[in-house]
């Protein structure tokens, strides 16, 4: 295959503009089209690059192309993605994959059944720090895993993702499927138990849940936890965090991805600020899908990855109706 | 006011050291059933040593006494101190059992003498500041919260759980006390934790009643420097305290070969006080002016049943909650 023929789908979670600029930088690529039906959305990003612009995802679909980007409302990935593979059309989701595990389910299957790849974007597996402690685990440096105890906190989004008959949830949904997937990568074992806390605290408007945490056991017997909290806010000199304190028999391994910054102090800002200068996880993420589809090799993270990360989220979200940890069916 | 210390191991060494320098404490004398350490607090102090605690009632001039033995003995050392009429600060965790914690405060009382246990975190002038602040309502409605404890495993008989309680009695109730001065009641509580060869490691998230969320962290294992950490999140603003960050001091030292691996790194932070210091002299003062402490024996016992808990539900993987209903 010589150039990988990509479109991509609605920019509603704004990872979409990160995700076009990699596509861009990618010379084996030409993006075919962006739909969504919001044209302001795009219209910048369209007149800018000169891509073509489609109100109705149906018509993109139409097209001659490889591969689609979903970035859609979290309720609309299931409907987009059962329609492109049914086209014969390679998929990378936005994640969470879906928002109940039957539309997941039908997401891989619809995939499988087609024949063409379904990955998950989880791009904190591409975080360099990441990749490291993984060898480093896997080198047995920290001996056995113990437990992780993870943070993905962060600042608290709005419109549809604070309406759950778009988003599925709050903070727990959003926030718990990153490390989730990191610790299921890490272990490699499957959640096995699940228990949450989920309220809202940190603002009485949202209808969402802004504040969690989630505890999980594995099936070989490590656990973790993960505060999913949209807990900062301005002055807080950043928007969020990913890190883990990874437990081993023989070592600690410390976490903390996007401590790659520059202290920023400046007039003009009014407030301290913490500057990213890491490498760029989405341009990473991908370019491995990119190679994947091209070379038809596996994807790294699969549709069955985003659904069991996923999975975890809901199985919170019940164990706060019940009171008591759940159980996953594997 | 006239002090003895009983118990010469780490604890009982900074007891003997801070009495022998404070202004409203005069050490009168030490015992350990180790003769050498005793004698060496002595030597150090200027107190009397003595073997074994009958001796040191039956001959020592004192109307307090720091209670630094192991876990296991504190209960049994209280009892014998108390029935002589002599006040008490005991060490943490009170006691290893709420009915033994119970019946210290009992016969304490019975007695009409005071007890005191070192929940010496409160005296810390960086957990003081996290407080102040949350009080002071710049952090708006507390919301989520962290609190870390990591270090090496101190072995010996801490090692045996049913002698020192296990790093959630032992070393987490530090942060379980702390937190409820912050919180309040705490409403239910789930634990995860493991004990292997050489680490003992515990997480456990807190619901307290006004609604704040605590997830707690304790390690013995660690193998590098003891360090704390906590974060407050809240509605109107973050704090944030870690020890390894606000080290003020930091000491490095050409090792004996030339070679940088035997490099010595010593952190450290120093004040003019230490929080074992301000935590003496204030029960010192509470006896003397008969006032009600920062921290009481009530709130120890709390904290004791807060760490029990967690225990219970590291055990039966299921939510703890502390008024009934919801449990299943
Ligand atoms: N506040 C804190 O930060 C802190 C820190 C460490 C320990 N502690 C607590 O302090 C207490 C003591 O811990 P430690 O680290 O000092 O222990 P340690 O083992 O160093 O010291 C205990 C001492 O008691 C002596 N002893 C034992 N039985 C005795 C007896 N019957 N009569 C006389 N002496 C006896 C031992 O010889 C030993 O020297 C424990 O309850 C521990 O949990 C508190």
């Amino acid at each position: 295959m010589s150039q990988l023929k990509v479109g991509m789908i609605s920019f509603a979670h704004e990872h979409a503009f990160s995700y076009l600029d990699a596509l861009l930088s990618i010379p084996e690529v030409t993006i075919v089209g962006i739909a969504d039906p919001v044209p302001a959305r795009v219209a910048e990003a369209t007149g800018k690059h000169n891509i073509a612009y489609y109100n109705d995802y149906h018509v993109l679909l139409e097209q001659p192309m490889d591969a689609v980007v979903i970035c859609s409302e979290n309720a609309l990935h299931a409907e987009i993605t059962i329609a492109a593979a049914s086209k014969g059309i390679h998929v990378l989701c936005e994640k969470p994959l879906g928002i109940s595990i039957d539309e997941m389910n039908q997401m891989v299957e619809a995939c499988e059944r087609n024949k063409v790849q379904l990955m998950t974007a989880f791009p904190c597996r591409y975080l360099a720090a990441v990749v490291q402690a993984k060898q480093t685990v896997d080198r047995g440096e920290i001996g056995e895993i113990v437990a992780i105890k993870g943070t993905n906190r962060g600042t608290a989004p709005s419109g549809w993702f604070v309406d759950r008959s778009l988003s599925g949830g709050g903070a727990l949904l959003d926030h718990t499927v990153h490390v989730m997937d990191l610790m299921r990568w890490f272990t490699g074992s499957e959640p096995a138990q699940v228990y949450a806390y989920a309220s809202t605290l940190f603002n009485d408007q949202l209808k969402v849940d802004d504040a969690g945490m989630i505890h999980v056991k594995f099936e070989n017997g490590t656990f973790g936890v993960v505060d999913t909290s949209w807990s900062r806010k301005p002055p807080f000199p950043t928007w969020g965090d990913v890190t883990m304190e990874i437990i081993g028999t023989k070592g600690v391994l410390s976490v903390d991805s996007l401590a790659q910054v520059n202290e920023v102090y400046s007039q003009q800002d009014g407030l301290g600020q913490w500057n990213y200068w890491g490498d760029n996880m989405d341009l990473h993420l991908i370019r491995s899908f990119v190679e994947a589809i091209r070379s038809g090799t596996p994807v790294p993270i699969t549709g069955l990855d985003g659904l069991r990360s996923a999975a975890v989220a809901l199985a919170g979200y019940q164990s706060i109706q019940e009171g008591q940890p759940v159980k996953l069916n594997a | 006011m006239k002090v003895a210390v009983l118990g010469c191991g780490g604890m009982g060494a900074i007891h003997a050291s801070v009495y022998a320098s404070l202004a409203n404490a005069q050490l009168t004398a030490v015992c350990d059933a180790n003769s050498q350490l005793a004698d060496a607090m002595a030597a150090q102090t200027g107190a009397i040593p003595y073997y074994s605690f009958s001796d040191m009632l039956n001959n020592a001039e004192f109307d307090a006494i720091s209670i630094a033995l192991p876990t296991y003995l504190h209960k049994e050392y209280t009892l014998q101190a108390a029935k002589a009429r002599k006040h008490i600060i005991c060490e943490k965790p009170i006691a290893l059992t709420l009915e033994d914690a119970q019946e210290m405060m009992a016969i304490c009382e019975e007695n009409g003498v005071r007890l005191f246990v070192g929940h010496v975190v409160r005296f810390f002038p960086d957990y003081n500041h996290l407080k102040q602040t949350l009080d002071s309502g710049k952090l708006g409605r507390p919301g989520v919260a962290h609190a870390s404890r990591i270090g090496g495993h101190p072995g010996s008989w801490f090692a045996d759980e049913s002698l020192s309680g296990g790093v959630i009695v032992d070393l987490m109730i530090h942060d379980l006390d702390f937190l409820r001065s912050c919180f309040g009641e705490v409403e239910s509580l789930y634990a995860l934790s493991a004990a292997k060869e050489g680490l003992d490691y515990a997480l456990v998230t807190l619901r307290f009643e006004n609604g704040a969320i605590a997830n707690v962290e304790a390690n013995w294992g660690y193998p590098g420097p003891f360090h704390t950490k906590a974060e407050i999140a809240g509605s109107a603003g973050i704090i944030r305290a870690n020890s390894l960050k606000s080290s003020s001091l930091q000491l490095v030292k050409q090792g004996t070969n030339s070679d940088t691996t035997g490099t010595v790194v010593i952190p450290g932070s120093p004040g003019y006080r230490s929080p074992y210091e301000l935590q003496l002299e204030h029960f010192i003062r509470c006896i003397e002016d008969g006032s009600e402490a920062l921290v009481t024996a009530e709130d120890a016992y709390k904290a004791l049943e807060l760490a029990l808990y967690a225990r219970e539900s590291a055990v039966t993987g299921k939510a703890v909650y502390l008024k009934g209903g919801n449990a299943q």
